[in-house]
């Protein structure tokens, strides 16, 4: 409204004296740009600021240790811990904390920081106490912490970096320097064992929501997955021959809808057509159920639940009723606590229960009249995301309840002796290590494994992937989804229109888990669990009538909706529109959780508050006008604001994927129209963050991004600014890395700049010598002289020095003076017997020089003093390539949490770019590199500048990178200005501005050079197009690659020679390389290559039997044991994997017979 | 020669010294062919000799960077070479002198401070009188001194001399407290084909002259305000309006870099051939910029002086397999 206060003649209506504003104004103005508001872009940094990159997994494992961890406790089936043999005996807890991170070593508890954690091998973990009110014989005791003293330890739970108790939240850059870590690095992830762990994203269908969709009969069914903290189960309502069936597990049989509701207490049929809908449609679509039940005499109570006892399935019946009870009680308990678990069920009020089953009864039967309405199960409203905090609280509530348990059978075992020599406590039996292991071993592994859930999960947490920092960002917001990577089905893998700006649209794996694993958007936040009380609440004062209040009818009245709170039905609203707004309202004045969605369908109104809904924010309009004005933006820019206050404001709001689909986004503000509900923040933010490094990815063929998204990852660069200090077992670093010249706003967002991951190369696009076909590069060797593409590759060796039984232990000992020569293998080691910081290592050099007991099983009379001669030498030597030369770079000693002493060798390598490594620019344009020349011989241009690198053309129209060809033209530009330049997606730097500043420095403003060649000295007949272009190091280079062999070992077994490189195996010539040669008909070629120089075999073999003998070497003569006969055998050569096939098959009584015939 | 003094192909060539600063010099070249210019060139980057740090010995090096990183750095920097005339090539001398071969230097320095502190090319100690003007140093090198073991003098020169103030000396690396390195340097002759630390310059280019001859009749039928589109047609200032003889006039030929903006200006218009330009096929414009190591005027001497030998060499081949051919046809 206030938009048109000053007037008082609002547009729309006539008026006879109305002219528009635009009439009445200078024209000269009509012509200025339309004021769109400056520095919108700032609000990204001030989000980020307060988020970070990985705020999701942070805030869901911060609302783990603050809010749910008490709720576990606090649960029931928890909270108590009783004794079957003492009724007086209880151990109850009253609350629970997370200490700081530290650790026990010779009984004085340290703080530990995660730099110490990952070099000593270590868990990053804080110990978790309880306050506790048990039994002590006849006194009560209660042991409560105050300012974390006190409290009992039940274990440690291992902490996520830079969440609320970790100790490096809120440091400031230097404070970090200090403690070991790199300001950069985002948290969010684990360091248990030294290893650091993500526990990935998982994605999965809602719970507890009504899911419409078709079977593979073409049949319409409601399906809903109830989860409890208790329980989970799956139910179904199915359509058959048009009649309605009710499908569960703990039932053998599908049950009549009709019975099953009348079971649950709503014996008349009209009050379920009325709960369902007075529609004479659905009533008919309803009729054959209603017969169907009426054929089988069901008309009370109680027989729907005899008939439902008859149903129960046998296993489960063993399971729920350890004593004898009747089947109706058996099927009346199944109904009310399994069967739509979510649903209350008061004190057996089955009231919404039957409710909740009439409304999925509606939706099939509306699904049926209108197929529109079947749900589409990849829409993304529909999916939650798990993360971290509940996938921890899910092991942590099995652990706890295992301790419980444990704690339960102690008492029971103890207490039911009658006569003690001292008191029972039960606080002595706390055991630490079921719950630090289970969740240690658990994250370590990444085995899931919830006994109560049956729920038994691989692969939920993945090794952080530190090749680059982009890989360890990126690891951190991408999703994996439950589904089958087999199935041949492209729903689930398709991009979903939903996900726009929630998921980056660009970054998926190629190959079989294409689009199963996602990653997040740039300002994608993942909800987490909110109260639901307050709520409840809430929407009843503002006028939603209780269910509980309604008869059938009232439910469906016109023009009034019914109002859910995540998945549960609260009553039914007047009038919805109003309400919904009214939600909103509050919610924008800070009145309701700023992640509480709300979105309305005809008919329905949903609120969710629930955890792993994907939402973002975005600028509320109202009225066609933008809330947010410059003033706040400057505001902002002064550093008075946070973008917290423009969340409370009311100017920002975050959506989730459904309430999305009831507003109207503009992209620009320009877009901006009366109808206008929101507006994007930046629109380059529905990228993510690999995505977010390419520059012009809007001129781009999209699956070059994509392919840009995997290699930003393999690039080698800087890892982090801790990199140096870090022990890890292969680091890949580039010597000179730089900040590339055309940036984008993402770069600068996420710290890329900070941390390159590759160089400014000068690329020349023409052909050159031939050796740059099939997307080859031509590079400068000057340029490799001066440093380009030059990598430090890092391993790490070491070994662990054991303890054994009979308390002797493996030591490091000096070499002896014998050792000691300038050539022997013991030259690099020091005097400690590890080898020399510094020296050079080559393969067989020994670098810890360890010795081990002969006897680590029998008692011995001093372990500690053996002589020298008890000790064998268990040296490690170092197993590099051959020619490779290596220096050992770092040396420690530590010892971790259990006393283990370990020592860590880092060996370095510098390598120089050869020929064959891969190199990539940011377009997913990867080549090898195919030959290196001399400077004098490349082209050059008027000015003298000499390519690093060339690329050949016939890269460009087949990949349409078009970005590629902005972003030479940019980097040009910006060398020449001296400013970096801008390649933003859905923005950056005009090619227009780019060409004038290249113009006005005397250059053509399409990038191309004249050029003369090196070799000759005359000009090319073709302008080539010539500029700095940002270039990666992929990790995969030659060295590690290349492999050849003549001769070398062969398996024991077959004695064929082995396979792999790792293994310096033989190059096979595989069956079409077989194929070819049988086709040529070259006979002995494939006797020579198949037999002779694989596992050639010289066989005795008896005439008489056709079995195989053997040569006595005593006597030198054949013998076939069989005939125990020399003379009829006959030696001839066959392979050696043939003869063992037939002793093999002889093993199995199979008698192979060789029949032979003169040659 | 005398006998290729009456050819009447034979042609002479001449250099011409336009413009010449410590580090870059540019001249003209004519009356040669490009093959020769481009030999010139060539020669100039890969094989005219100099000395740069060769081998390192690491002693002690606790700073952040690793051995073989500081040693590549060590390597790029230019060295003052008047004295790769008077040295051998390592791979060429058999003998036992290593002064020969060989320039030792040294990296000694430690950081005492609370500061960090940079190690440059100015704290290279370099064994025997740095004063004198053909002795192997650094580029604009004034001696900290600090190499010495002298802890208080912190990255100012010993002499306090002020010389080339304004030319910084080049950074290594960055030691923090207590970080200490220490480094025995040996700087060989050699040439830019084998490693680019080694090559004298930075650019050596040459470009064609452009003969620009504007057709006046066709320009007469331009408008005045076509003729300053035409000037302005071309990125680089190669024409001029002359506001009183109202006419285009050629202005600095050797800014036109052959992009042919002009020449598509002219077909745009519809006057094809309002403008002719040729690259005179004999006249190149050089620009050699030196990194110091040499002054320029020396490199292109040096380099002609191996075009030169080489030259001389393929020349004795000759004979001798003419000498041979000569024998052959006479058995």
């Amino acid at each position: 409204m206030r938009a048109f206060d000053k007037g008082e003649i609002k547009p729309g209506v006539h008026h006879p004296d109305w002219v528009p504003d635009c009439l009445q104004v200078d024209p000269a103005t009509l012509n200025a740009p339309i004021k769109t508001l400056k520095d919108k872009f700032e609000l990204l940094p001030a989000f980020l600021k307060v988020r970070g990159l990985v705020r999701q997994h942070i805030d869901s494992f911060n609302y783990l240790i603050n809010e749910e961890i008490k709720k576990i406790i606090a649960a029931k089936a928890n909270e108590k811990v009783t004794c079957d043999t003492d009724p007086n005996f209880y151990l109850k807890y009253t609350n629970i904390q997370v200490g700081k991170p530290s650790v026990e070593e010779d009984f004085i508890v340290e703080e530990i920081t995660p730099q110490q954690c990952r070099l000593r091998d270590m868990t990053y973990a804080a110990p978790v106490t309880v306050d506790v009110e048990y039994t002590r014989g006849k006194e009560i005791v209660t042991n409560t912490s105050k300012n974390g003293v006190g409290g009992v330890t039940i274990g440690r739970i291992p902490l996520m970096l830079r969440s609320s108790r970790c100790i490096l939240t809120g440091k400031s850059e230097e404070e970090l320097a200090r403690l070991g870590e790199c300001p950069l690095d985002p948290g969010g992830y684990f360091v248990v064992k030294g290893t650091e762990k993500v526990i990935l994203i998982q994605e999965q269908l809602s719970k507890n929501r009504i899911i419409i969709d078709i079977d593979n009969k073409g049949e319409v069914g409601a399906s809903v997955t109830s989860s409890t903290h208790e329980r989970k189960s799956k139910t179904n309502i199915v359509v058959k021959h048009g009649k309605l069936y009710l499908r569960h597990n703990t039932f053998t049989d599908e049950i009549p809808i009709m019975v099953a509701l009348k079971a649950m207490g709503c014996e008349s049929d009209q009050e379920v057509v009325q709960m369902v809908g007075p529609d004479t449609a659905y009533a008919s679509l309803l009729l054959p159920s209603l017969l169907e039940c009426s054929a089988l005499a069901i008309f009370t109570q109680q027989q729907a639940l005899e008939y439902c006892g008859g149903k129960v399935r046998m296993a489960t019946r063993m399971m729920y009723s350890r004593n004898k009870r009747s089947k109706v009680d058996e099927a009346r308990d199944i109904l009310a606590g399994v069967v739509l678990a979510h649903v209350p069920v008061p004190a057996y009020d089955f009231r919404q229960k039957c409710v909740y089953v009439a409304i999925m009864i509606r939706r099939i039967l509306h699904a049926m009249v209108d197929p529109t309405q079947v749900d589409d199960k990849d829409y993304y409203g529909n999916k939650r995301l798990e993360l971290a905090g509940q996938l921890l609280a899910l092991l942590f509530e099995d652990c706890f309840k295992r301790l419980n348990a444990d704690l339960k059978r102690q008492a029971d075992a103890v207490l039911s002796k009658s006569n003690r020599a001292t008191q029972f406590d039960i606080i002595k039996c706390i055991r630490q290590d079921t719950l630090s292991n289970g969740l240690e071993h658990a994250i370590s592994s990444g085995n899931w494994t919830v006994k109560r859930f049956r729920m038994e999960r691989k692969g939920v947490t993945q090794v952080l992937s530190r090749l680059s920092f982009i890989s360890a960002l990126g690891m951190m917001t991408r999703i994996t989804s439950q589904f089958e990577k087999t199935r041949k089905v492209s729903g689930p893998r398709a991009l979903q229109p939903s996900q726009w700006g929630m998921l980056c649209p660009s970054d998926t794996p190629e190959g079989e888990s294409c689009g199963l694993v996602k990653n997040l958007a740039l300002m994608t936040h993942v909800t987490t669990d909110d109260e639901e009380e307050p709520l409840r609440s809430l929407a009843h004062v503002l006028g939603v009538e209780p269910l509980l209040l309604l008869v059938g009818q009232e439910l469906h009245s016109p023009g009034s909706a019914l109002v859910f709170l995540n998945g549960h039905i609260l009553g039914v609203h007047q009038d919805p529109a109003r309400f919904a707004s009214d939600f909103r309202l509050l919610r924008r004045r800070g009145r309701v959780g700023e992640f509480v969605s709300v979105h309305t369908t005809t008919g329905n109104v949903y609120i969710a508050s629930d955890g792993g809904r994907v939402c973002r924010p975005l600028l509320i309009v109202e009225n066609g006008e933008l809330l947010v004005k410059q003033v706040h933006l400057d505001a902002l820019k002064a550093g008075r604001w946070t973008f917290n206050d423009f969340l409370t404001q009311g100017f920002v709001e975050y959506l989730d994927v459904n309430e999305e689909n009831n507003s109207y986004i503009a992209l620009y503000e320009s877009e901006i129209t009366p109808e206008t509900t929101h507006l994007e923040i930046e629109p380059f933010t529905l990228l993510g963050v690999c995505a977010g490094i390419i520059p012009y990815p809007h001129h781009n063929q999209s699956p070059r991004n994509t392919y840009q998204c995997a290699m930003g990852k393999q690039a080698m660069g800087n890892i982090a600014f801790n990199q140096l200090n870090r022990m890890d077992t292969l680091m890949y670093l580039l010597v000179y890395p730089q900040k590339p010249i055309v940036k984008t706003k993402t770069i600068e967002l996420i710290g890329y700049d900070r941390l390159g991951a590759g160089q400014n190369a000068t690329v020349a696009v023409m052909s050159y010598s031939g050796y740059d076909i099939e997307d080859a590069i031509v590079m400068n060797r000057a340029s490799l002289d001066r440093g380009f593409g030059r990598c430090i590759v890092l391993r790490k060796y070491g070994c662990t020095i054991k303890k054994y039984s009979n308390r002797t232990q493996d030591r490091i000992v000096p070499p002896t003076p014998a050792q000691t020569g300038p050539n022997g293998r013991h030259r690099l080691l020091d005097k400690d017997g590890i080898a020399a910081v510094g020296e050079k290592i080559s393969p067989g050099d020994v670098y810890i020089n360890k010795q081990s007991p002969g006897n680590t099983r029998d008692p011995l009379p001093n372990p500690q003093a053996m002589p020298d001669s008890f000790y064998r030498p268990t040296a490690q030597s170092y197993k590099g390539p051959q020619g490779e030369s290596c220096v050992v770079d770092k040396v420690m000693l530590t010892t971790s949490d259990e006393g283990q002493f370990n020592v860590k060798c880092l060996v370095r390598h510098t390598r120089r770019p050869e020929v064959g490594d891969k190199f990539s620019s940011r377009h997913g344009q990867k080549g090898v590199c195919g030959t290196i020349v001399e400077q004098s011989d490349l082209p050059f241009s008027e000015r003298g500048i000499c390519p690093d690198l060339i690329m050949n053309p016939h890269g460009f129209p087949s990949r349409m990178t078009v970005g590629k060809m902005i972003e030479l033209l940019g980097g040009k530009a910006g060398l020449q200005d001296g400013k970096f330049k801008y390649g933003t997606a859905f923005g950056g730097d005009t090619v227009t501005s780019l060409s004038e500043v290249l113009v006005e420095h005397g250059f053509s403003y399409n990038g191309k050079d004249l050029m003369h060649c090196g070799i000759t000295g005359e000009p090319l007949v073709a302008y080539i197009f010539m500029g700095p272009v940002y270039y990666q190091k992929l990790k995969h280079m030659v060295l590690d690659k290349m492999h050849a062999r003549a001769r070398g070992p062969r398996v024991v077994l077959t004695r064929q020679p082995t396979e792999g490189r790792a293994r310096d195996g033989g190059l096979r010539l595989g069956e079409m390389e077989r194929d070819c040669l049988i086709g040529y008909g070259a006979a002995m070629l494939i006797l020579e290559r198949l037999m002779i120089s694989s596992d050639q075999f010289e066989a005795q073999v008896c005439t008489n039997c056709g079995l195989l003998g053997y040569k006595h070497h005593g006597t030198g003569r054949n013998l076939c044991q069989q005939c125990a006969d020399g003379g009829t055998v006959s030696a001839l050569k066959l392979p050696y994997a043939c003869k063992l096939l037939f002793q093999e098959l002889q093993s199995m009584n199979i008698c192979p017979r060789l029949t032979l015939s003169d040659a | 020669m005398s006998k290729a003094d009456g050819d009447p192909r034979q042609r002479r060539p001449n250099i011409v010294v336009q413009e010449m600063t410590e580090d870059t010099i540019k001249f003209v070249l004519t009356g040669t062919d490009t093959s020769i210019a481009n030999a010139l060139r060539r020669v100039i980057i890969a094989e005219v000799p100099t000395i740069a740090i060769d081998l390192v010995e690491v002693i002690e090096n606790s700073s952040c960077l690793c051995d073989e990183f500081i040693a590549h750095r060590l390597g790029l920097i230019p060295l003052v070479s008047h004295k790769a005339a008077d040295m051998e090539f390592p791979y060429d001398y058999a003998g036992d002198d290593e002064t020969v071969t060989d320039v030792p230097i040294e990296l000694r320095v430690k950081c005492v401070s609370d500061q960090t502190e940079d190690v440059t090319s100015n704290d290279l100690l370099i064994n025997g009188d740095y004063t004198q003007y053909d002795t192997v140093k650094p580029v604009h090198y004034r001696p900290s001194g600090r190499a010495f073991g002298d802890a208080t003098a912190s990255g100012a020169p010993a002499d306090g001399s002020q010389a080339d103030g304004d030319k910084h000396p080049i950074l290594i690396l960055k030691l923090r407290k207590n970080q200490e390195i220490n480094m025995r340097c040996v700087a060989r002759k050699g040439v830019g084909r084998d490693h680019a630390k080694w090559q004298p310059v930075a650019t050596a280019v040459y470009r064609f002259e452009p003969e620009i001859t504007i057709n006046e009749d066709l320009m007469a039928t331009l408008t005045e305000e076509e003729k300053i589109k035409f000037v302005e047609s071309s990125p680089t200032p190669v024409f001029r309006y002359n506001d009183q003889t109202r006419k285009v006039e050629v202005n600095m030929p050797e800014s036109y870099t052959y992009d042919g903006e002009c020449l598509k200006w002219a077909e745009d218009m519809g006057k094809p051939g309002l403008v002719d330009i040729r690259a005179k096929e004999d006249t190149f414009l050089f620009t050699v910029e030196s990194t110091g190591a040499l002054p320029p005027e020396t490199i292109v001497l040096n380099a002609l002086k191996v075009l030169d030998t080489k030259l001389e060499m393929t020349k004795s081949e000759l004979d001798i397999v003419k000498s041979e051919m000569d024998t052959a046809g006479v058995e």
